[in-house]
């Protein structure tokens, strides 16, 4: 973890991939945690029971690992806006690989704008966004 | 399928839900269960000597709020299935333990787009999320699809 200027980014710069198998254990702690603990994140029949393929990562989840993909990045970094599009479930069990980069800074408020994403081995993504973030600035 | 409805629905605050103070082991929980290690998130000790002076909550701690009705009773229905589109957040004041937040929630918009598939329906609900002194923490703005 390391903490950096807002001069010392560019454009096109690429945050730290996060690779990790995604487990259902890991999906339950979060839905536990984020008090969303209902069937279609916690078990596969009850997913099933809702007509989903099997038990899914909550959208939110997806949100917050993209977040925490910046946190890692530079942990000074203050998102002032992040959004995301859940584009298909977030099926755990499998790997997962969250990525970003830089699309543009904001010299005028030291921010940078921000293109994040999860996608699956295949390369598809689940979930896309943007964030926008402010980063410390040399005194 | 025209798009008709009572347009006056818009903007028109449907709920209102307080939530009990937040506590640093919520918080904790919540940052750790995302595999954070940012110390400001985690570790009280190290983040009372950081810029904010204590622990805060990561920035999408928000999204676990949930409002006691999260659509009004009379939201018109478009269509069959409704999905979960996606969630954007807009992030004022950071949350720290002892906050007591309170939500409001309108419907901001309701639109239509046709595609390949035929023509989808987006609810968006906006949730404005403030602290007990009265300052803004989050605008949380749900698109619901239907169709």
């Amino acid at each position: 973890m390391n903490t950096f200027y807002f001069e010392e980014i560019e454009e096109g710069d690429e945050l730290p991939a996060i690779d990790f198998f995604l487990s259902k254990d890991g999906v339950r702690q979060f839905a536990k945690t984020a008090g969303m603990y209902f069937p279609r994140f916690t078990d596969d029949e009850g997913a099933r029971a809702e007509g989903l393929p099997g038990m899914i990562a909550p959208g939110v989840m997806s949100l917050g690992l993209l977040a925490r993909m910046i946190s890692d990045w530079n942990p000074a970094a203050v998102v002032k806006r992040i959004g995301t599009t859940f584009r298909s479930p977030v099926l755990p069990d499998r790997n997962v690989h969250l990525r970003g980069a830089v699309t543009q800074k904001n010299d005028e408020d030291h921010t940078a704008e921000c293109d994040i994403w999860m996608e699956n081995d295949d390369g598809e993504r689940w979930v896309i966004g943007t964030a926008t973030v402010v980063l410390p600035v040399k005194a | 399928m025209a798009l008709e409805f009572d347009r006056s629905i818009i903007g028109q605050v449907f709920d209102e839900t307080s939530f009990p103070a937040v506590t640093t082991e919520e918080i904790v929980d919540y940052a750790l269960s995302l595999g954070e290690t940012n110390p400001l998130y985690i570790d009280e000790a190290a983040a009372a000597t950081g810029p904010y002076g204590g622990l805060i909550a990561p920035p999408t701690f928000v999204s676990k709020l949930r409002a006691q009705k999260f659509t009004p009773e009379h939201l018109p229905k478009f269509g069959k299935f409704g999905f979960d589109g996606g969630r954007d957040l807009e992030l004022y004041t950071p949350v720290r333990p002892g906050d007591e937040l309170v939500m409001l929630s309108t419907i901001h918009d309701i639109y239509e787009k046709t595609g390949r598939t035929g023509s989808m329906y987006f609810i968006v609900i906006r949730n404005e999320v403030r602290n007990q002194k009265g300052e803004k923490v989050a605008v949380i703005d749900h698109r619901i699809m239907q169709r």
